[in-house]
């Protein structure tokens, strides 16, 4: 009688639980990427416009950031401007049992910010590398004129600080590259130094010229428009991905979806970037 | 009258006024010298002072730009160092203590349940230049400190794909290599607590992951060991107690399948090793028969083992893991040398045995906060030989059932419920307790906290 009595006390226990854990709040947590910030804000924004009952929360802190959060369980969607790493999915495996689920959601090509006032205009893969891996430290070694170049990135937790050195610079950084806390502050630092050089989203880049990029020696320079990132011309352009520890449901899966629906792809044109479909 | 008094005043104080200026004895000059003069002397004592204060104000940044500069380098220093850490404090409730704990006697006066802090580690890695680390874990037990990791990594920074390890660190097995802090359940398998005391060895290993670079998810560890460690004193943990080296392989291969949220880990590893006989004395074989063996003399220690995983993204995520593994086992106790070898705590005998274990849990997350999990698993250490024809209780196989409710508080706090059912062999011949399931069932609290 009693062993029954706590069977079933632990069935309903169990019960309890899982019916509490899966009785959700409408409310989303979006946190990750700078690039991706006001983007995201502005998807939230409009989202929240069309459906008064939804709440969703937007912060930035950089990929990094957004995926530990998601693999901690304290945000729903993390974005991220790089892939997620193969570290990363083993955390979600040990935590969720699942592999997370990655959803491309906007496509950006990433400028070489300089100052108006260099005379440099365009400059190889290979000579962006050699100037962010600190090889080549004088503008006169790339067309310019004869002083110093100054470096500025992103921090390690930035996404684009990890696409950027994985897809350019393929070694480390230069010691002497500035780390500024966001891409506004890169094109900020760039637009106010005649001889600084920065990199970051195409969105951000006012008040600064954008590089023409070259494949190689022989290739043209291009510049990253809206064409050249669509028809891969521009050799550096990426996904901007949003990820989930599961696939969405309910208000998650709605938000989602709206976001690749052509409404919320309008938002990404709008906004500076490039639309997945 | 009163106009002409004011205007008589007026008059007075202007003739007034006049006397003074003309009593005054500053020499009269021209307009034009008089602006000139005043004007640049005023600019010069301006730009003077302003250069005086710029170059005041620019030693004074020069200064804390290089205060600065020192500081930055400094903070440099220290964010390559990270310190990571966690503590395990749990309540127990059990049938049965097994000679442990601080009392005299467990028999006359059993005990039943108990405080206990199971583990209490802090974990410090200091990476001084990219793919460079060294990693130091201590244990903090309430009676001593035990050193339980302790290595140099190396990453290759030509090709990215491979990982040279030496020092003390974990054996190349998927339950071992699992953290205990992220651990489903309280305790690993019984065949991973027999097989891989103490989890560590001290040794040198290569790993060779095809990730990164190549985009392959395939991973392979080469690991060579001294093969003593965890068994035994902690002295003997400090030197190989033999010539001999012991091998370790493993590769997994990783499939995933998005669209269908399904990803399946299969893997395979093998242990090559050996015991060295240090002690001449009696021994048993595989059939629990009597021989008699030298100093020197090797025993084989070596098996091969299967591994699955398959996640699944089924309400919330899934996973079932499991293990198997199978082989040869040798080892003894009776030896009188110091420090004492290749004496197994988990497991103590003299001789040689086959032996069959495997693991299976299911894993159910529930919500953002809860997770499910059970395992089955089992550990036969002499497969040729059951029930009644067992004559030693360590040769009984074991099967255990373990349950455990996770409720992760915050992104650092979690707090477990668990529950673990032993089932033993019977054997008459074994006699005692064993004639019959032995009471040895555990429920636990435990509540762990991370940084």
């Amino acid at each position: 009688m009693k062993t029954t009595k706590i069977k079933l006390a632990a069935i309903l226990l169990v019960v309890m639980a899982v019916g509490v854990s899966f009785t959700a709040l409408n409310k989303i947590t979006v946190k990750g990427s700078d690039t991706m910030v006001i983007l995201s804000q502005k998807w939230a924004e409009v989202y929240m416009q069309k459906h008064p009952g939804a709440s969703i929360q937007v912060t930035g802190g950089g990929s990094g950031v957004g995926l530990a959060a998601l693999i901690n369980g304290s945000t729903d969607i993390a974005n991220s401007s790089r892939p997620i790493k193969a570290t990363e999915v083993e955390k979600l495996k040990a935590r969720y049992s699942t592999l997370g689920v990655e959803i491309p959601c906007a496509k950006d090509g990433l400028s070489v910010y300089l100052n108006k006032a260099n005379g440099v205009s365009e400059l190889t893969i290979k000579q962006i590398g050699l100037i962010f891996a600190g090889k080549i430290t004088n503008w006169k070694q790339v067309g310019g004129v004869d002083a110093n170049i100054r470096l500025y990135g992103r921090e390690s937790s930035s996404g684009t600080f990890a696409f950027f050195k994985d897809n350019v610079v393929k070694t480390d950084y230069s010691p002497s590259c500035q780390t500024l806390p966001g891409t506004a502050a890169i094109v900020n630092a760039v637009k106010k130094d005649k001889l600084g050089i920065g990199y970051g989203g195409a969105a951000y880049a006012e008040g600064v010229k954008d590089c023409k990029v070259k494949k190689d020696d022989k290739s043209p320079g291009v510049y990253p428009t809206a064409e050249t990132i669509k028809n891969k011309t521009y050799p550096i352009s990426r996904y901007l991905y949003m990820y989930l520890k599961s696939r969405p449901t309910g208000e998650t899966k709605a938000f989602v979806d709206w976001i690749l629906s052509a409404e919320g792809q309008k938002l990404v044109v709008e906004t500076g970037y490039f639309p997945v479909k | 009258m009163k106009k002409i008094l004011f205007a008589v005043l007026v008059m007075t104080s202007v003739f007034s006024n006049a006397q003074d200026v003309k009593s005054d004895t500053i020499k009269a000059v021209s307009v034009d010298s008089l602006q000139t003069t005043t004007v640049d002397s005023v600019k010069t004592a301006t730009i003077e002072s302003l250069k005086e204060s710029l170059d005041e104000h620019s030693m004074k940044f020069s200064g804390l730009e290089e205060r600065l500069a020192t500081m930055d380098g400094d903070l440099a220093k220290l964010t390559k160092i990270k310190f990571s850490g966690y503590l395990q404090a749990q309540y127990e409730m059990y049938n049965f203590q097994d000679n442990i704990g601080p009392g005299p006697s467990t028999t006359a006066v059993p005990i039943k349940n108990t405080f206990f802090i199971r583990r209490a580690r802090v974990k410090l890695t200091y990476e001084p230049i990219t793919g460079a680390v060294f990693v130091i874990q201590p244990d903090y037990a309430f009676d001593k400190v035990t050193l339980r990791d302790a290595y140099v990594q190396v990453n290759d920074r030509w090709i990215q794909t491979f990982k040279l390890f030496l020092g003390q660190f974990n054996r190349t097995s998927y339950e071992v290599e699992f953290s205990s802090r992220s651990r489903e359940l309280l305790e690993r398998s019984r065949m991973s607590g027999i097989l891989y005391p103490q989890e560590r060895d001290l040794g040198a290993k290569i790993e060779m992951d095809l990730q990164t670079k190549y985009e392959i998810p395939f991973k392979f560890q080469l690991a060579v060991f001294n093969g003593n460690y965890g068994e035994g004193s902690l002295t003997n943990n400090l030197r190989d107690v033999d010539n001999k080296k012991d091998v370790m392989m493993r590769g997994v291969y990783s499939f995933t399948f998005p669209s269908q949220g399904l990803g399946i880990d299969i893997g395979a590893h093998t242990y090559l090793g050996n015991t060295a006989v240090l002690q001449a004395g009696t021994f048993s074989d595989v059939n629990n028969n009597n021989f008699t063996a030298k100093v020197g003399d090797s025993f084989q220690k070596r098996w091969f083992g299967g591994e699955m995983r398959v996640y699944y993204d089924f309400l919330g995520g899934m996973s079932l893991k499991g293990e198997y593994i199978s082989g040869q086992i040798s080892g003894e106790k009776s030896t009188t040398l110091l420090p004492v070898a290749n004496s197994n705590p988990s497991f103590n005998f003299n001789g040689i045995r086959d032996f069959t274990g495997y693991y299976a849990t299911l894993v159910k997350n529930i919500g953002k906060s809860n997770q499910l999990a059970v395992r089955y698993d089992s550990w036969d250490p002499n497969r040729h030989l059951a029930g009644n024809a067992v004559t030693i209780k360590e040769d009984l196989k074991y099967d255990n059932w373990s349950f455990s409710w996770q409720y992760f508080y915050d992104d650092n706090v979690k707090i477990v419920a668990g529950y673990s059912l032993p089932i033993n062999e019977k054997s008459t011949t074994v006699g005692g307790d064993y004639i019959k399931d032995k009471l040895d069932n555990t429920f636990t609290i435990r509540i762990q906290a991370g940084f």
